[in-house]
Protein backbone atom coordinates (compact mmCIF):
# COMPACT_ATOMS: atom_id res chain seq x y z
CA UNK A 1 0.00 0.00 0.00
CA UNK A 2 1.17 3.62 -0.73
CA UNK A 3 1.14 5.54 2.23
CA UNK A 4 1.27 9.32 2.65
CA UNK A 5 3.28 10.11 5.76
CA UNK A 6 4.51 13.25 7.48
CA UNK A 7 8.26 13.08 8.83
CA UNK A 8 10.06 15.31 11.07
CA UNK A 9 14.22 15.04 10.05
CA UNK A 10 16.99 17.09 10.32
CA UNK A 11 19.09 18.64 7.36
CA UNK A 12 22.32 19.37 8.16
CA UNK A 13 23.74 22.44 6.11
CA UNK A 14 27.57 22.49 5.93
CA UNK A 15 29.14 25.95 6.58
CA UNK A 16 30.28 27.03 3.25
CA UNK A 17 26.99 26.13 2.00
CA UNK A 18 25.18 28.88 4.16
CA UNK A 19 24.56 32.04 2.24
CA UNK A 20 22.90 35.31 3.75
CA UNK A 21 20.32 35.27 1.34
CA UNK A 22 17.52 33.36 2.78
CA UNK A 23 16.41 32.08 -0.71
CA UNK A 24 19.69 30.46 -1.09
CA UNK A 25 19.64 28.95 2.18
CA UNK A 26 15.79 27.65 1.79
CA UNK A 27 17.40 26.08 -1.97
CA UNK A 28 20.46 24.61 0.02
CA UNK A 29 18.17 22.76 2.50
CA UNK A 30 15.68 21.57 -0.40
CA UNK A 31 18.18 20.11 -2.06
CA UNK A 32 20.24 18.48 1.03
CA UNK A 33 17.11 16.90 2.11
CA UNK A 34 15.83 15.08 -1.39
CA UNK A 35 19.66 13.50 -1.42
CA UNK A 36 19.12 12.84 1.88
CA UNK A 37 16.30 11.13 1.12
CA UNK A 38 17.10 9.18 -2.10
CA UNK A 39 19.55 7.92 0.09
CA UNK A 40 17.60 6.27 2.46
CA UNK A 41 16.05 4.11 0.49
CA UNK A 42 13.59 2.51 2.91
CA UNK A 43 12.84 1.80 6.62
CA UNK A 44 11.57 -0.85 8.45
CA UNK A 45 8.81 0.89 9.89
CA UNK A 46 7.71 2.75 6.77
CA UNK A 47 8.77 0.89 4.04
CA UNK A 48 10.12 2.30 0.56
CA UNK A 49 10.61 6.10 0.63
CA UNK A 50 9.28 6.75 -3.38
CA UNK A 51 9.24 11.07 -2.92
CA UNK A 52 9.03 14.12 -0.72
CA UNK A 53 6.11 15.34 -2.13
CA UNK A 54 5.50 18.82 0.04
CA UNK A 55 8.19 20.56 2.47
CA UNK A 56 5.67 21.97 5.83
CA UNK A 57 8.18 23.50 7.90
CA UNK A 58 11.76 24.99 8.57
CA UNK A 59 12.71 25.35 12.11
CA UNK A 60 15.32 27.32 13.63
CA UNK A 61 18.52 26.34 12.61
CA UNK A 62 21.36 25.17 15.48
CA UNK A 63 24.78 25.68 14.68
CA UNK A 64 26.81 22.40 15.52
CA UNK A 65 29.93 23.51 18.25
CA UNK A 66 33.02 21.91 16.41
CA UNK A 67 32.45 21.51 12.24
CA UNK A 68 30.35 25.14 12.31
CA UNK A 69 27.73 23.26 10.24
CA UNK A 70 23.88 24.35 10.60
CA UNK A 71 21.20 21.84 11.67
CA UNK A 72 17.82 22.27 10.33
CA UNK A 73 14.94 20.57 12.10
CA UNK A 74 12.53 20.49 9.10
CA UNK A 75 9.05 18.65 9.09
CA UNK A 76 7.74 17.43 5.10
CA UNK A 77 4.95 14.55 3.19
CA UNK A 78 6.52 11.93 1.61
CA UNK A 79 4.89 8.89 -0.09
CA UNK A 80 6.25 5.50 0.85
CA UNK A 81 4.98 1.73 0.17
CA UNK A 82 4.71 -0.19 1.99
CA UNK A 83 3.37 -4.51 1.95
CA UNK A 84 1.56 -5.61 5.03
CA UNK A 85 0.60 -9.64 5.38
CA UNK A 86 -2.70 -10.35 4.24
CA UNK A 87 -2.63 -7.33 1.92
CA UNK A 88 -4.12 -8.39 -2.13
CA UNK A 89 -1.91 -6.56 -4.42
CA UNK A 90 -1.12 -7.11 -8.24
CA UNK A 91 2.24 -7.68 -9.56
CA UNK A 92 4.40 -8.75 -12.87
CA UNK A 93 6.15 -12.15 -13.15
CA UNK A 94 10.13 -11.29 -14.01
CA UNK A 95 11.64 -14.76 -13.50
CA UNK A 96 10.34 -18.19 -13.55
CA UNK A 97 11.61 -21.32 -11.64
CA UNK A 98 10.74 -24.89 -11.00
CA UNK A 99 9.35 -24.02 -7.25
CA UNK A 100 8.04 -21.04 -8.13
CA UNK A 101 7.96 -17.51 -9.39
CA UNK A 102 9.65 -14.18 -8.33
CA UNK A 103 7.18 -11.21 -9.52
CA UNK A 104 7.31 -7.09 -9.18
CA UNK A 105 5.26 -4.74 -7.01
CA UNK A 106 5.96 -1.31 -6.82
CA UNK A 107 9.74 -0.75 -5.61
CA UNK A 108 9.95 -4.30 -4.78
CA UNK A 109 12.01 -7.20 -6.39
CA UNK A 110 11.44 -10.06 -4.79
CA UNK A 111 8.46 -11.02 -4.16
CA UNK A 112 8.05 -14.99 -4.70
CA UNK A 113 5.25 -16.95 -5.11
CA UNK A 114 6.16 -20.75 -4.42
CA UNK A 115 4.29 -23.67 -6.39
CA UNK A 116 3.03 -25.00 -2.95
CA UNK A 117 0.76 -21.80 -2.59
CA UNK A 118 0.01 -22.31 -6.39
CA UNK A 119 -1.85 -26.07 -5.84
CA UNK A 120 -3.68 -26.31 -9.10
CA UNK A 121 -0.82 -25.07 -10.97
CA UNK A 122 2.21 -27.06 -12.21
CA UNK A 123 5.28 -26.24 -14.27
CA UNK A 124 5.78 -26.52 -17.75
CA UNK A 125 9.24 -26.78 -19.24
CA UNK A 126 10.43 -25.54 -22.09
CA UNK A 127 12.24 -22.17 -23.83
CA UNK A 128 9.39 -20.59 -21.67
CA UNK A 129 8.43 -21.74 -18.49
CA UNK A 130 5.73 -20.91 -17.50
CA UNK A 131 2.99 -22.38 -14.53
CA UNK A 132 -0.55 -23.89 -15.99
CA UNK A 133 -3.40 -25.22 -14.51
CA UNK A 134 -5.98 -27.61 -16.17
CA UNK A 135 -7.94 -24.51 -17.61
CA UNK A 136 -4.87 -23.50 -19.45
CA UNK A 137 -4.78 -20.37 -17.16
CA UNK A 138 -1.28 -19.76 -17.44
CA UNK A 139 1.62 -17.71 -15.42
CA UNK A 140 4.76 -17.46 -17.08
CA UNK A 141 7.02 -13.94 -17.34
CA UNK A 142 5.28 -11.02 -17.88
CA UNK A 143 2.07 -12.06 -17.04
CA UNK A 144 0.03 -9.70 -14.40
CA UNK A 145 -0.94 -12.01 -10.98
CA UNK A 146 -2.94 -10.71 -7.87
CA UNK A 147 -2.00 -12.51 -4.77
CA UNK A 148 -2.41 -12.24 -1.58
CA UNK A 149 0.74 -11.30 1.23
CA UNK A 150 1.09 -14.23 3.81
CA UNK A 151 4.68 -12.79 4.93
CA UNK A 152 7.09 -9.66 5.00
CA UNK A 153 10.39 -10.04 5.65
CA UNK A 154 12.59 -6.93 6.10
CA UNK A 155 16.61 -7.17 4.93
CA UNK A 156 18.48 -5.00 7.03
CA UNK A 157 21.82 -4.82 5.24
CA UNK A 158 20.42 -4.70 1.39
CA UNK A 159 17.29 -2.02 3.12
CA UNK A 160 15.17 -4.42 1.10
CA UNK A 161 11.69 -6.18 1.86
CA UNK A 162 10.97 -9.58 0.52
CA UNK A 163 7.51 -10.84 0.45
CA UNK A 164 5.54 -14.07 0.25
CA UNK A 165 2.44 -14.75 -1.30
CA UNK A 166 -0.70 -17.06 -2.34
CA UNK A 167 -2.86 -17.84 -4.81
CA UNK A 168 -4.96 -19.85 -2.50
CA UNK A 169 -8.43 -17.64 -2.05
CA UNK A 170 -10.73 -16.61 -4.29
CA UNK A 171 -10.64 -14.30 -7.25
CA UNK A 172 -6.36 -14.64 -7.01
CA UNK A 173 -4.68 -15.73 -9.56
CA UNK A 174 -3.07 -14.53 -13.60
CA UNK A 175 -5.31 -11.26 -15.15
CA UNK A 176 -6.50 -12.72 -18.39
CA UNK A 177 -7.18 -9.78 -20.11
CA UNK A 178 -5.93 -6.30 -17.92
CA UNK A 179 -9.09 -3.85 -18.59
CA UNK A 180 -6.37 -0.84 -17.71
CA UNK B 1 3.58 -2.87 13.87
CA UNK B 2 3.01 -1.26 17.53
CA UNK B 3 0.74 -3.59 18.85
CA UNK B 4 1.60 -7.66 20.22
CA UNK B 5 -1.25 -9.08 17.71
CA UNK B 6 -0.22 -10.00 14.54
CA UNK B 7 -0.83 -8.00 11.07
CA UNK B 8 -3.18 -8.30 8.97
CA UNK B 9 -4.68 -6.72 6.17
CA UNK B 10 -7.62 -8.93 5.21
CA UNK B 11 -9.11 -8.03 9.31
CA UNK B 12 -7.51 -4.67 9.20
CA UNK B 13 -5.05 -5.32 11.73
CA UNK B 14 -2.25 -3.39 10.28
CA UNK B 15 -1.21 -1.04 13.41
CA UNK B 16 -2.68 2.00 14.43
CA UNK B 17 0.08 4.12 12.77
CA UNK B 18 -1.19 2.70 9.86
CA UNK B 19 -4.69 2.69 10.52
CA UNK B 20 -4.61 6.26 10.62
CA UNK B 21 -2.30 6.64 7.96
CA UNK B 22 -3.10 8.35 4.65
CA UNK B 23 -3.25 5.87 2.26
CA UNK B 24 -3.00 6.32 -1.85
CA UNK B 25 -4.39 5.03 -4.59
CA UNK B 26 -1.89 3.19 -7.53
CA UNK B 27 -3.62 6.01 -9.66
CA UNK B 28 -2.87 9.04 -6.94
CA UNK B 29 0.45 7.92 -6.63
CA UNK B 30 0.92 8.04 -10.06
CA UNK B 31 -0.70 11.60 -10.66
CA UNK B 32 2.06 12.62 -8.06
CA UNK B 33 4.96 11.02 -9.44
CA UNK B 34 4.27 12.14 -13.00
CA UNK B 35 4.39 15.35 -11.92
CA UNK B 36 7.22 15.11 -10.01
CA UNK B 37 8.92 13.64 -13.03
CA UNK B 38 7.89 16.63 -15.50
CA UNK B 39 9.68 19.07 -12.34
CA UNK B 40 12.75 17.38 -13.24
CA UNK B 41 12.21 16.98 -16.69
CA UNK B 42 12.29 21.15 -17.12
CA UNK B 43 15.50 21.31 -14.63
CA UNK B 44 17.52 18.63 -15.97
CA UNK B 45 18.76 16.70 -19.49
CA UNK B 46 18.79 13.30 -18.16
CA UNK B 47 15.94 13.37 -15.51
CA UNK B 48 16.17 9.53 -15.11
CA UNK B 49 19.72 9.53 -13.60
CA UNK B 50 18.09 12.16 -11.29
CA UNK B 51 15.52 9.76 -9.83
CA UNK B 52 16.25 7.15 -7.06
CA UNK B 53 15.55 3.37 -8.39
CA UNK B 54 12.43 2.99 -5.66
CA UNK B 55 11.14 6.15 -7.35
CA UNK B 56 11.75 4.75 -10.92
CA UNK B 57 10.45 1.25 -10.31
CA UNK B 58 7.40 2.74 -8.55
CA UNK B 59 6.54 4.97 -11.58
CA UNK B 60 6.79 2.05 -13.57
CA UNK B 61 4.18 0.25 -11.43
CA UNK B 62 2.05 2.88 -10.61
CA UNK B 63 1.57 3.85 -14.69
CA UNK B 64 0.59 0.43 -15.51
CA UNK B 65 -1.42 -0.38 -12.15
CA UNK B 66 -4.02 2.53 -12.48
CA UNK B 67 -7.16 2.20 -13.42
CA UNK B 68 -8.19 5.40 -13.43
CA UNK B 69 -5.69 8.04 -15.72
CA UNK B 70 -7.63 11.14 -15.67
CA UNK B 71 -7.38 13.69 -12.45
CA UNK B 72 -11.04 14.79 -12.50
CA UNK B 73 -11.76 10.89 -12.80
CA UNK B 74 -8.89 9.90 -10.03
CA UNK B 75 -10.55 12.63 -7.30
CA UNK B 76 -14.25 11.32 -8.19
CA UNK B 77 -13.14 7.96 -7.39
CA UNK B 78 -11.95 8.83 -3.88
CA UNK B 79 -14.89 11.06 -3.24
CA UNK B 80 -17.00 8.39 -4.41
CA UNK B 81 -15.64 5.49 -2.13
CA UNK B 82 -15.38 8.41 0.96
CA UNK B 83 -19.11 8.13 1.46
CA UNK B 84 -19.01 4.74 2.62
CA UNK B 85 -17.34 4.64 6.01
CA UNK B 86 -14.50 2.79 4.80
CA UNK B 87 -10.67 2.87 6.06
CA UNK B 88 -8.11 4.49 4.22
CA UNK B 89 -6.44 0.76 3.73
CA UNK B 90 -10.34 -0.56 2.41
CA UNK B 91 -10.66 2.50 0.21
CA UNK B 92 -7.22 2.23 -1.72
CA UNK B 93 -7.49 -1.51 -1.57
CA UNK B 94 -10.86 -1.39 -4.08
CA UNK B 95 -9.60 1.94 -5.88
CA UNK B 96 -7.06 -0.30 -7.20
CA UNK B 97 -8.46 -3.20 -7.72
CA UNK B 98 -12.11 -2.33 -8.79
CA UNK B 99 -13.47 -5.35 -8.23
CA UNK B 100 -16.39 -6.12 -11.33
CA UNK B 101 -19.13 -7.87 -7.98
CA UNK B 102 -19.83 -7.37 -4.61
CA UNK B 103 -18.54 -11.06 -4.45
CA UNK B 104 -15.22 -10.18 -5.28
CA UNK B 105 -15.43 -6.79 -3.39
CA UNK B 106 -16.08 -8.81 -0.26
CA UNK B 107 -12.88 -11.14 -1.07
CA UNK B 108 -10.58 -8.50 -1.73
CA UNK B 109 -11.62 -6.35 1.31
CA UNK B 110 -12.73 -8.88 3.78
CA UNK B 111 -12.57 -6.50 6.71
CA UNK B 112 -15.90 -4.51 5.28
CA UNK B 113 -17.77 -7.27 6.28
CA UNK B 114 -16.97 -8.17 9.77
CA UNK B 115 -16.15 -4.72 11.13
CA UNK B 116 -19.78 -4.55 12.57
CA UNK B 117 -20.42 -1.83 10.06
CA UNK B 118 -23.16 -3.16 8.38
CA UNK B 119 -22.15 -2.69 5.27
CA UNK B 120 -24.80 -4.35 3.15
CA UNK B 121 -24.61 -6.29 -0.16
CA UNK B 122 -26.62 -3.24 -1.80
CA UNK B 123 -24.71 -0.55 -0.69
CA UNK B 124 -21.36 -2.58 -1.68
CA UNK B 125 -23.60 -2.86 -5.21
CA UNK B 126 -24.12 0.58 -5.65
CA UNK B 127 -20.51 1.55 -4.97
CA UNK B 128 -19.17 -0.74 -7.53
CA UNK B 129 -21.96 0.55 -9.93
CA UNK B 130 -20.59 3.59 -9.68
CA UNK B 131 -16.74 3.33 -9.83
CA UNK B 132 -17.66 1.39 -13.03
CA UNK B 133 -19.59 5.26 -14.27
CA UNK B 134 -16.37 7.15 -13.71
CA UNK B 135 -14.19 4.22 -15.87
CA UNK B 136 -16.99 4.68 -18.70
CA UNK B 137 -16.67 8.10 -18.97
CA UNK B 138 -13.31 8.68 -18.37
Amino acid sequence: MFLKVQLPWNVIISAENLQPESLMLQRAIVIRLLGDFAVKKATKDLGYYLAVMTLEKVGEGKVRLHTGDVLFPVVFNAVTFKIFKGEILEGVVHKVLKHGVFMRCGPIENVYLSNMKMPDYRYVHGENPCFMNEKMSKIGKDVVVRFMVIGTKWMEAEREFQALVSLEGDYLGPIVSPNI
Amino acid sequence: MSGEEEENAAELKIGDEFLKAKCLMNCEVSLILEHKYEQLQQTSDDPMNQVSQVFEKSLQYVKRFSRYKNPDAVRQVREILARYQLAEFELCVLGNLCPETVEEAIAMVPSIKTRGRAQDDEAIEKMLTDLSLIKKFE
